[in-house]
């Protein structure tokens, strides 16, 4: 029998079943709470830290990862508050700043409320979300990517830098890629980009329903759970 | 040596060693600690062993190698008793003579005496000595008791006793109950109360438990832990195995870092003397408990402090952190309850079941219970290890038993905590050190680094070395860490080369919240610390860098000029000749003069002249 649990997210309350995590809570009923290195079925690794919520105990909020915290009985969720906006939309300029070239985050960052960007671009073509590590690892067992490198240097890279024997060359590790898309206005070449935020018009009614799902197209780009 | 197989044994054994040592008249305690050896006291130990051989006095005199007794800048040091005779910078020439007259006779070498720097007298024994004074030494003062290489050292002083204790009439329930009534708190640098930790990984189901020491240590300036594991390896050894008993593991791992080649020898040595003795392995001094102790070398990771990249690490995996909303004392290493704690926090834990807690929580201040060790660095007379009870001012620790500025330059702040620390200023030196006051305040305990800085040193030129640091050891798993600090950076040293805005100041105060509050591990949450408490106390030296284009303390090399001051320019040439690009200019006889466009701002002039002629704008 599978045993479910209450859990109120901001407010409502949600019956789910127990082991999923808050995010994917969410994700079932509908409740918006941005993510990007988050994949269903995969497990997750609160690398991108977007997904964050407050989760309140003993009345004190902690601010920790959705896709990472198991539900449980009588949980208490805020997904949506000033705060959380505000530390979002500061995670999502830092990501568009590093790489702006992908629709996915150029997306994210409308959706999390970014409105201009406060350090340089740098045009990365890697935001080490490890979708493609833990996809190959995890679904296929080819362990054909890992992480090589720490801190600034970390990179995905297969071992010794050569096509690994165990690739199986299924292409989940590109399909799942949020780099794979570029902007819709093309690709940025060094020296001019920018926040593209055409898609602005996708949070007219965002805005209105700001801690529901609205089925924008905002989350296309990066396989949003909901699709 | 034989195993000990029962309790009263133990006792037996310590008072064969006891009797074996009444032939000794004289012992020699010269400090083999890191910070000695640094100043070459293994050549005086060697020394004092040869002339000691040459003599005859093997059965009568004794000398002990010990681990770090906490003052650094003095060494080498020996303590010669009886006498509690205290000789400092000792070099091997004064072997001979030591054993000659302190040794032979009991005079004393007024020479090798230290000089007190107030009133400038001779101090003839080390307690005497206001630096000791001032100090609550109650772990380091074992330091100076025993030879780390020797179990029969640590026996002697009554060690394992209160493993004896424990075995003997407390059960595990008890031993939590008296932690936590001690009020020992981790001191790692999150000060979670220890006892809270043990009954909750204590009460978790399962049949396979660990213990962990953590031991790697690496916040630039500190070295306490290295110094306890070094000097006192039992000590750590015997609090993790009453950790064991408590919580109901059978296994223990010390993390150590590679680069502490003394610590993981000294730990590897006391861990076969344990087994050798019967203290570790099977059925322990004849009763049911077993435990056995592993030994795992760092690679020298910072973020590897950290308690579960230290367990990902002790795997095999690489060492990133994970979340942690499940407690690693529910699911830790090899996903079994894992009790994890500080070398420090090992050690405290016998003299608590041997005196009881009501004894170890009656120092201290009202949040923080017992003592903590600090590694005094930086701008200070007297750099070392210094053990205080909690709650002792700032200001004394840095004024009475640091002794004040090195150079004559005022003191401007002090950094605890390490890179994860705050910088707090000379109005805030009348805090308590105690792990609430100094959160309170911006900044942390941390592992108990203090680093002492003067007028001569930058605030913002501090903060972009500890973010440069970070941005170093960041796993560069999480996104506010690996791009926060990095932006932080960008931001920092955008200001110290005269690019910085005002607006930045406000983006770095948002950008820092973001980083401390989002961030997946203990490193990225306090990793904002340096800039936001620099922010807080030295506004004014971000706004100099930024509006004047101006670094006060004359450090930030785009910000300044070097110029001769023609006034006492004595034309000497030593400048000149010392300049590494060939900027100075002017014959002999002649007022010098810097070519601004070919200086490169080095400073070498500044350290050659010997008239104070070179002036920094």
């Amino acid at each position: 029998m599978i045993q479910s649990v209450n859990l109120n997210i901001d407010g409502a309350i949600y019956s789910v079943s127990k082991g999923t995590s808050v995010l994917e809570a969410a994700i079932e009923y509908g409740v918006c709470i941005p993510h990007l290195c988050h994949i269903q079925t995969i497990s997750d690794i609160g690398a991108c830290r977007l997904c964050i919520v407050e989760h309140v105990v003993n009345g004190r909020s902690k601010v920790t990862t959705s896709c990472t915290l198991r539900v449980q009985d009588g949980m208490m969720i805020r997904s949506n508050t000033d705060k959380i906006k505000r530390l979002r939309r500061n995670i999502a300029e830092l990501l568009v700043a590093q790489a702006p070239n992908s629709r996915a985050v150029q997306d994210i960052a409308v959706r999390c409320g970014v409105r201009n960007v406060r350090y340089p671009f740098r045009n990365e073509n890697c935001v080490l979300c490890g979708r493609c590590v833990r996809v190959c690892s995890e679904l296929f067992g080819a362990k054909a990517l890992g992480f090589v490198g720490r801190g600034k240097d970390r990179r995905v890279s297969a071992p010794f830098n050569a096509l690994s024997e165990f690739c199986i060359r299924c292409g989940t590790c590109t399909e799942l890629c949020p780099m794979a898309a570029i902007p819709c206005g093309g690709y940025m070449k060094s020296g001019e980009e920018r926040l593209c935020g055409e898609c602005e018009s996708q949070m007219l009614l965002a805005n209105e329903y700001p801690d529901s799902c609205v089925w924008c197209e905002l989350g296309e780009g990066f396989q949003c759970g909901r699709y | 040596m034989t195993k000990i197989s029962t309790i009263p044994a133990l006792e037996t054994l310590r008072q064969r060693i006891l009797g074996d040592r009444e032939n000794i008249r004289t012992t020699l305690t010269l400090c083999g600690g890191t910070g000695c050896r640094a100043s070459k006291c293994q050549d005086v130990i060697d020394a004092v062993k040869r002339e000691l051989d040459g003599r005859g006095f093997s059965e009568t005199v004794h000398v002990r190698s010990t681990g770090c007794h906490g003052f650094c800048e003095q060494g080498p040091i020996a303590v010669v008793e009886p006498g509690n005779i205290f000789y400092c910078h000792l070099s091997p020439d004064d072997a001979g003579e030591i054993i000659e007259k302190t040794v032979t006779s009991g005079e004393v070498i007024e020479r090798l005496l230290y000089t007190d720097p107030v009133s400038g007298e001779k101090i003839r024994t080390e307690s005497e000595i206001f630096f000791y004074q001032a100090q609550d030494r109650h772990l380091l003062s074992q330091n100076k008791q025993v030879d780390p290489c020797s179990v029969e050292d640590y026996i002697a002083m009554g060690g394992y006793s209160a493993l004896a204790k424990t075995l003997s009439g407390m059960d595990p329930e008890s031993v939590v109950q008296e932690i936590t009534a001690s009020g020992l708190r981790g001191r790692g640098g999150g000060g979670f109360p220890t006892g809270r930790k043990w009954a909750e990984c204590r009460e978790t189901p399962g049949d396979e438990k660990y213990v962990i020491c953590n031991a790697d240590e690496g916040d630039p300036g500190a070295y306490m832990d290295r110094c306890v594991l070094e000097g006192n390896p039992h000590l750590v050894l015997e609090g993790m195995m009453i950790g064991a008993w408590a919580v109901g593991a059978n296994q223990g791992y010390v993390y150590v870092r590679n680069e502490y080649p003394l610590a993981v020898k000294h730990i590897q040595v006391a861990v076969e003397q344990a087994r050798a003795l019967g203290i570790l392995g099977e059925n322990i001094l004849g009763t049911m408990f077993s435990f056995d102790v592993g030994i795992s070398r760092g690679g020298g990771a910072f973020v590897c402090g950290e308690s579960t990249a230290l367990m990902a690490s002790l795997e095999g995996r690489t060492g990133e952190p994970r979340p942690k909303d499940v407690h690693t004392v529910v699911d830790g290493f090899r996903h079994k309850p894992t009790t994890l704690n500080n070398v420090e926090t090992w050690a405290n834990v016998p003299s608590i079941i041997e005196n009881g807690s009501s004894w170890f929580s009656s120092i201290g201040s009202e949040g923080s219970k017992g003592t903590k060790i600090l590694a005094l660095t930086g701008q200070i007379q007297n750099t070392g290890l210094v053990e205080v009870a909690m709650g002792t001012p700032i200001r004394s620790v840095v004024f009475d038993i640091g002794g004040g500025a090195a150079n004559g330059n005022a003191i401007k702040a002090v950094q605890t905590g390490g890179p994860s620390g705050g910088c707090l200023p000379v109005d805030k030196f009348d805090l308590p050190v105690d792990f609430d006051s100094l959160a309170a305040e911006g900044s942390m305990m941390g592992s108990g680094g203090m680093v002492v800085m003067d007028e001569g040193t930058c605030m913002v030129d501090v903060a972009r070395y500890f973010l440069s640091f970070l941005q170093d050891e960041s796993c560069g798993k999480c996104v506010p860490c690996r791009l926060g600090i990095d932006r932080m950076l960008e931001i920092v040293t955008d200001i110290t080369e005269g690019r910085g805005s005002i607006e930045q100041l406000d983006l770095l105060e948002e950008l820092g919240e973001t980083v401390t509050e989002t961030s997946l591990c203990g490193l990225g949450k306090t990793a904002a610390n340096p800039v936001l408490s620099t922010l807080r106390f030295f506004r004014d030296e971000y706004e100099a860098h930024i509006g004047s284009q101006k670094c006060p303390a004359g450090v930030c090399q785009t910000l300044i000029t070097y110029a001769i001051d023609p006034e006492k320019c004595n034309s000497c040439g030593v400048c000149k000749l010392g300049c590494p690009h060939d900027a100075i200019i002017g014959a002999k006889k002649q007022v010098h003069e810097i070519d601004q466009v070919l200086c490169q701002k080095c400073g070498i002039c500044g350290s050659e002249c010997k008239f104070d002629a070179i002036q920094v704008n």
